[in-house]
């Protein structure tokens, strides 16, 4: 062990500068490792952790009813479903509501409870979180108390059905249920006095809201769709909105997961990066030191003993730095806690975590000692004898590469590419360093380019079909609708998508239908990425996602159940919309109205640019009165949720690129390192011949180009046809299976360029370590 | 009078050895002369190469000046230095320090290629050199660890000279060379002095010695003592009678 | 390099001979009938059904459109099942067509799996001729290689090998440095090449070797010999007790002078032991340094030192230097001059100050041993300075100069340029 331990001095030492490089590239890669683990590990057990405090439901429903006949049977049904244990049962207001948040609008569907009956409930209790001021007004979700959005105090425009009410901010509640808009109900908790106040309005609609928890959580699917089944079966014409355990352990955490997902991506390209850079320096070190080597096996140190120091060295390197990396990621976490919270919109409290911190370090340093143990295999070949002679083991053909007499490049190039082609192991690192940042280059860049710079193919793919206006009117006055939509010059298209619809895969989830008239006029024509919108009455499309956990296939017949009745439906296409965590259909008018009636329907209308969409929902409005049910101002909605996921992406792309650019520095590091290690005796000769060090640098920094710039050209080509594929595996629990996003291919040509005259900028910078090789080393004697 | 090519004025160089200055060449007026085939000899650690270096542009002298026709190269930088060197000098090691991953062909093109871009008229010179030094057509393609010290010395002649320089210096060429070898080296450098070549070479060899025609004799980092030996004659006794008596006055 | 090439290659065919293949056998389930196609063409007929004449086909399918009583109403393209018996032998699909919910005619749906079928059949056939092309090209490529980069050189060796034996070491083995059995047959030339440098070391080690223990022999032989030679010479010829006792006197006295010397030279050394002077190489630039450190009231401007090394003594020259300006503080109390001068084997530096000087007749004394001025008055001194000064300059070699200069005092210090004496 001693004899290891000074072996381990003498080599750490000798190369201070790769043990350096090796550091950042593990510290970087262990940071990011444990942020992922602590993200992807506790993160979603916090949502556990909060659900069971709070005793909240697995299933929540709420219904516009709040009939006595009504709530009897629902209470007598719930007695009779097995796997139902607790039940709560609240007087409530639902409606759609919708108010300014994140710089946009937001409409969800919303429950209004009366605070103090909300803090009381048995099942589904509501916490308040941080500061507060009792008295009149209302208590919104934390989630919204994130970033700039509302503070204690402040005041908040909810419009209910369309109409504003203002309230006082009295506080912000903690409810895991219903605590985000991305958990289908959204609720408000109003003061008594507000509450009794709100009674009164013509809009408010007495309705109930219940909570239920169950012996078996992962049930809360099943339960939710027979319960609705059963209700809407006896009660067709009460509306229904619920919501369960399962849906929401995902839906809360979708930019958690994303953002973990990327995160660990990362980790593991750092540190696959940081492998080959460990695995061509062992190689390195064994071929400089062979004589060393040599001597010490003389000694008698065994093979096995040589190869035990290095990898001692490496990976006990690695797991001091691991635990560096972690408590860096300790220190950063916070920050980043922050930013999810403003996500998820449930508290977390940061803590140490003792699983990812023992999976990091062991990890890291475990595969570290593999990447050496591989690696250093050559060691135990070394015959001491050979190893100190040096000579005829080593004597190999070398090829005469890029013959300066018959070659056509210029000398310095000339130069530069003999270097290349006999640095077979430089050339492995860059390529695969440069195939894996290429990678990150073009997922970067399709994030900038679909997320930040130009929204739209994001908010397609998560929101589905989105144009600038929606109307939701009565179905009685549609004809006159239309004809006014035609005549009116602001409204460039225009075309029929409820989506506020129910219907029940027999033998499967309640899939929520959006119905159309002409699939063709859709915004969003890659809402169906597999086969084509239906268009005739019995076609159906259906969520992909759903298609694959129920293995249906295109020209499958379906059974859907509408309004208590069923009708089968082809499988004419597949769609993927994160809207309901795919599971959703889209119908034609026809195919939807052979088993239900649309009551009331929604149209997306473009309208002319430089319309004011508020004035233009308002004058509609005006004119059909209270057959306007729902008016959105899609856009706004869209810049209020989007403005929050660009402000996060922003953040991971600049993350990464700046991580690539430090991984691309160090990796460059050691291999001009190394190369001038070999090469010392060399440059010393040209220098002596008349070369400038200018000349030589330059020379050392071409060297590296062809092996990047090809490596670079592969990587974006490859990476341009996987980089969907890998982002829709990041979304794939979102309900998204494949990613249309577009690549643009001149974005990642002049992207690589960057990434390429950066790397040759900094192996300039890097190499000019060259100007302390003197002719003065040649010297004979003194 | 012969025409200066080479002055020096208080040539100074020192080296810091962990922290104690070592004064190597002290002081040192000299005047070198074209045409000339000039020897410095000492014994091992009087200065010799150091002086050579400093001489030849590869080091900066600590104190001093040194001018080549009538420019001040002592404090030129090092990129300044290195294009002097291109334009100006010749060099041949000890060690001969081919490039060990270039075939020797490219060793001497690679010199080359940095004054010359005509590339034909560059090749044609070098087979000329390669011709006039007796290496074949095959031997240029080898790699310098295939060939024998002897060739590959020669090649480093032919390296030096491929840019004409108008001084040619050489580092102990023979001095890691067998003795046949080092005859053929010797008299290669002869035969290019005799053309008009200016030489300057530092050895510790008797033999060696003989070829130059000025011999200086460097001891504690000065010149002791010089001795004008006119034209290399093989076979003549009297020269050579007259080196030995210089040197063993010198203390050799 | 080359093998592993063949190898990849090869599997890389087996593995496109494997994926069609298995595309093969999996295609057997593509043959379902389009579902979607078939809704969309009963369908289109179903809506177009009262004007059917005007009915185009919106699907890749073919078909035949008939009503109950068997007539035929619309048909994509000629030569398909027109009849239901037809349909029925050639296995195609038959539907109904509704009108208001009741039954008005059928739709027959050409059945073209056999085309299907010889399509995929023909692309397999092509496949695989293909993959089998390429395997024979890359089986007949590895042989080649193998027979040119293995074979040949085998029989190349085969001759080497009998000459090596036979102990002819001079015929060099021929090499291809293309091939992967170049390195091999390299080795065999560097073991002919050792093996010959080997056998003439040895016989030049042998020769050297007895030649110096000849020379050794011979020369602690010949002074040994002649000591001997000298004494027993010398015993013998004294033939008196006189001459004797002169061989002893002779040895007695010498003996004594070495003493002497001896005593003579530790007698100089002891008065100046407690002063070492040990002057080195140092660089001129150094002297500016001690002038100025001399100079502590800055009294004097300190010119600039030409480059060159100097041979001082660090320590003493500060010394040398710090009396002459204490001097001149002392007794003149003026600005100073300095002034240096290169010239031959010196470097001269000289110090004059605005005193007024001394008097002809003490200038020559003013270096000896306790003498002073006669303008010292009351200034305390013992009269050394000066004297201990000008000894530290003869042992580095140098000089010190004192005359009167034109405005007062001039003291010249001459430093030997190193190298030079």
């Amino acid at each position: 062990m001693k004899k290891n331990l000074l072996l381990i001095r003498a080599n750490l030492r000798k190369a201070k500068g790769q043990a350096v490089a090796i550091v950042v590239l593990v510290l970087l890669s262990s940071l990011m490792m444990n942020l992922w683990l602590m993200l992807s590990m506790d993160y979603k057990k916090n949502f556990d952790r909060c659900h069971d405090r709070l005793n909240d439901g697995h299933v929540n429903l709420a219904a516009y009813s709040a009939d006595e006949e009504f709530r009897e049977f629902v209470m007598d049904m719930l007695e009779r479903t097995p796997g139902v244990t607790e039940v709560s049962v609240t007087d409530a207001f639902c409606a759609p509501a919708s108010f300014q948040y994140g710089g946009g609008e937001l409409s969800q569907f919303a429950v209004i409870l009366e605070k103090e009956a909300a803090f009381s409930r048995e099942v589904g209790k509501y916490e308040i979180t941080g500061e507060n001021s009792p008295g009149s007004g209302v208590y919104i979700p934390m989630l919204y108390g994130t970033g700039n959005n509302y503070a204690v105090g402040d005041t908040i425009e909810l419009k209910l059905f369309g109409k504003p009410f203002e309230y006082t901010v009295c506080g912000f509640f903690n409810s895991t249920m219903t605590g985000s808009h991305n958990c289908g109900i959204l609720s408000f908790l109003l003061s008594g006095d507000k509450f009794r106040e709100f009674s009164e309005e013509s809009c408010a609609v007495e309705s109930t809201y219940i909570s239920l928890r169950l012996e078996d959580k992962m049930q809360g699917e099943e339960i939710e769709a027979s319960l609705r089944k059963v209700i809407s079966e006896e009660f067709p014409d009460i509306m229904l909105s619920g919501n369960y355990y399962e849906d929401l352990t995902t839906s809360r955490y979708i930019s958690q997961m994303i953002c973990a997902g990327i995160t660990g991506a990362m980790a593991f390209f750092v540190l696959l990066i940081g492998l080959v850079v460990i695995a061509s320096n062992v190689v390195n070190y064994i071929q400089e030191n062979m004589q060393n080597l040599g001597a010490l096996k003389a000694v008698g140190y065994t093979g096995r003993q040589l190869v035990f120091s290095l990898i001692l060295q490496f990976s006990g390197l690695s797991a001091v730095t691991a635990v560096v990396g972690i408590a860096l990621s300790y220190c950063i976490f916070p920050a980043l806690n922050e930013m999810m919270i403003a996500q998820t919109g449930i508290p977390y409290t940061v803590r140490f975590l003792p699983v990812p911190y023992l999976i990091t370090v062991v990890f890291s340093s475990g595969i570290v000692a593999a990447a050496v143990y591989l690696s250093a295999g050559k060691m135990k070949k070394i015959e001491p004898i050979t190893a100190l002679r040096q000579g005829i083991t080593t004597h190999n053909f070398r090829r005469n590469h890029v013959p300066l007499e018959k070659t056509r490049l210029p000398l310095q190039p000339a130069l530069a590419m003999k270097t290349t082609l006999s640095g077979l192991k430089t050339n492995i690192t860059i390529c695969i360093t440069m195939l894996v940042l290429s990678l990150i280059l073009v997922f970067s860049g399709l994030m900038y380019k679909n997320m930040i710079m130009d929204m739209k193919p994001f908010i397609d793919l998560i929101a589905g079909e989105s144009a600038d206006s929606c109307i939701n009117i009565n179905a009685g006055r549609e004809e006159e609708f239309l004809s006014m939509m035609e005549s009116d010059s602001r409204v460039e298209k225009f075309y029929l998508f409820t989506n506020n619809l129910d219907a029940q895969h027999v033998g499967g989830v309640s899939l929520m239908p959006s119905v159309i008239e002409d699939g063709t006029k859709l915004n969003n024509q890659k809402m169906v990425i597999e086969g084509r919108f239906p268009e005739y009455d019995n076609e159906i499309v259906i969520a992909i996602k759903y298609a694959r956990e129920k293995e249906l296939r295109m020209g499958d017949e379906i059974t859907i159940k509408i309004g208590g009745k069923d009708n089968n439906y082809i499988i004419t296409g597949f769609s993927q919309v994160t809207n309901n965590l795919g599971k959703d259909c889209i119908l034609t008018r026809g195919g939807y109205e052979k088993a239900g009636s649309l009551q009331n329907v929604s149209y997306y209308m473009n309208l002319t640019d430089g319309t004011d969409i508020d004035a233009f929902n308002s004058e509609v409005t005006a004119r059909f009165g209270s057959d306007v049910n729902a008016t959105f101002n899609i856009l706004a909605v869209i810049e209020g949720t989007g403005n929050v996921y660009v402000s996060l992406m922003t953040i991971i792309v600049i993350a990464i690129l700046v991580l690539s650019g430090v991984v691309i520095v160090f990796v460059l590091y050691l291999l001009v390192r190394t190369l001038l290690n070999v090469k010392k005796r060399d440059y010393g000769i040209l220098k002596a011949l008349g070369f400038t060090t200018g000349q030589l640098i330059l020379q050392t920094a071409l060297s590296f180009m062809p092996s990047m710039t090809i490596s670079v050209a592969i990587g974006i080509f490859i990476s341009m046809q996987i980089v969907n594929p890998l982002t829709s595996l990041f979304l794939n629990e979102v309900g998204i299976v494949r990613c249309t996003f577009e690549i643009s291919l001149v974005f990642n040509i002049i992207a690589g360029g960057v990434l390429l005259l950066f790397a040759f900028a900094a192996a300039c910078l890097l190499s000019l370590r060259i100007r302390r090789i003197t002719p003065r080393a040649l010297l004979s004697g003194e | 009078m012969k025409e200066i090519l080479l002055k020096t004025e208080n040539l100074s160089k020192s080296f810091s050895n962990g922290g104690n200055l070592q004064h190597v060449l002290k002081n040192i007026d000299l005047e070198l002369y074209k045409g000339d085939f000039t020897v410095i000899m000492g014994a091992s650690g009087a200065g010799k190469s150091t002086l050579l270096y400093a001489l030849s542009g590869m080091d900066t002298p600590t104190i001093g000046r040194i001018t080549f026709g009538g420019k001040v190269i002592s404090d030129l930088g090092t990129d300044g230095l290195a294009l002097f060197r291109k334009a100006h000098c010749g060099f041949v090691f000890q060690q001969v320090y081919l490039i060990d991953t270039m075939s020797v062909l490219d060793n001497v093109l690679v010199a080359g290629l940095l004054v010359n871009k005509d590339k034909k008229a560059l090749s044609a010179r070098a087979g000329e050199l390669f011709e006039k030094v007796g290496i074949p057509e095959e031997t240029r393609r080898k790699f310098p660890t295939q060939i024998s010290g002897g060739e590959a010395q020669r090649a480093g002649i032919v390296r030096a000279l491929i840019n004409a320089p108008e001084i040619l210096f050489a580092d102990e060429p023979t001095g890691a060379l067998n003795s046949k070898a080092g005859l053929d080296v010797l008299d290669t450098l002869t035969g290019f002095n005799e053309q008009g070549q200016s030489v300057v070479m530092v050895t510790h060899d008797m033999r060696s010695a003989r070829r130059g025609n000025r011999i200086l004799y460097l001891k504690d980092g000065t010149v002791l003592g010089e001795c004008n030996l006119g034209k290399y004659r093989p076979g003549d006794e009297e020269r050579h009678r007259k080196l030995s008596g210089f040197l063993s006055e010198m203390g050799w | 390099m080359k093998k592993r090439f063949f190898f990849v290659s090869l599997l890389l065919v087996f593995a496109a001979e494997l994926a069609a293949l298995l595309v093969f056998a999996a295609q057997d389930t593509e043959w379902v009938q389009d579902a979607v196609a078939v809704n969309e063409a009963v369908q289109s007929v179903q809506a177009d059904w009262d004007t059917i004449e005007r009915h185009t086909n919106h699907t890749a399918l073919d078909y035949v459109v008939i009503d109950t009583d068997g007539t035929v109403l619309f048909r994509t393209r000629p030569g398909l099942s027109e009849s239901i018996n037809r349909a029925v032998s050639h296995r195609d699909t038959i539907l109904d067509l509704e009108a208001d919910g009741i039954v008005v005619g059928k739709i027959i749906l050409y059945n073209n799996s056999a085309q299907t079928l010889w399509s995929a059949k023909r692309a397999a056939i092509i496949v695989f001729a293909a993959a089998l092309f390429i395997q024979c090209i890359v089986c007949t490529g590895y042989f080649l290689y193998l027979e040119r980069t293995i074979i040949r050189p085998f029989h190349k060796l085969k001759g080497f090998a009998r000459r090596i034996a036979d102990g002819n070491l001079d015929i060099p083995l021929e090499m291809d440095r293309q091939n992967l059995f170049g390195a091999f047959t390299e080795s065999f030339d560097i073991m002919r090449s050792e093996l010959k440098k080997a056998r003439i070391a040895e016989v030049e080690a042998n020769a050297s070797k007895k030649e110096l223990v000849a020379k050794l022999s011979h020369d602690i032989k010949t002074p040994v010999a002649s000591i001997k030679a000298a004494s027993e010479v010398g015993a013998a010829l004294a033939d008196s007790e006189k001459s004797r006792e002169n061989y002893r006197q002779i040895v007695c006295k010498a003996d004594q002078i070495n003493t002497l010397i001896t005593n003579l030279f530790t007698a100089t050394l002891e008065e100046l032991r407690q002063l070492p002077v040990v002057p080195a190489d140092i660089e001129s630039r150094e002297v500016e340094e001690l002038l100025k450190n001399a100079d502590y009231l800055h009294r004097a401007v300190i010119p600039e030192v030409p480059g060159c090394l100097l041979y001082v003594d660090r320590l003493r020259l500060q010394q040398v230097f710090d009396n002459i300006f204490a001097n001149s503080y002392k007794y003149a109390d003026t600005k100073i001059e300095t002034e240096v001068q290169k010239g031959g084997n010196y470097l001269a530096i000289s110090i004059e100050d605005y005193g007024g000087g001394v008097s002809k007749e003490e200038l020559p004394l003013l270096k000896e041993k306790y003498k002073r001025g006669s303008r010292t008055g009351q200034i305390e001194g013992a009269g050394l300075g000066l004297y201990i000064s000008d000894y530290f300059m003869k042992q580095m070699k140098g000089e010190l100069v004192v005359e009167n200069g034109q405005k007062g005092l001039r003291v010249t210090v001459r430093l030997a340029i190193s190298g030079t004496i």
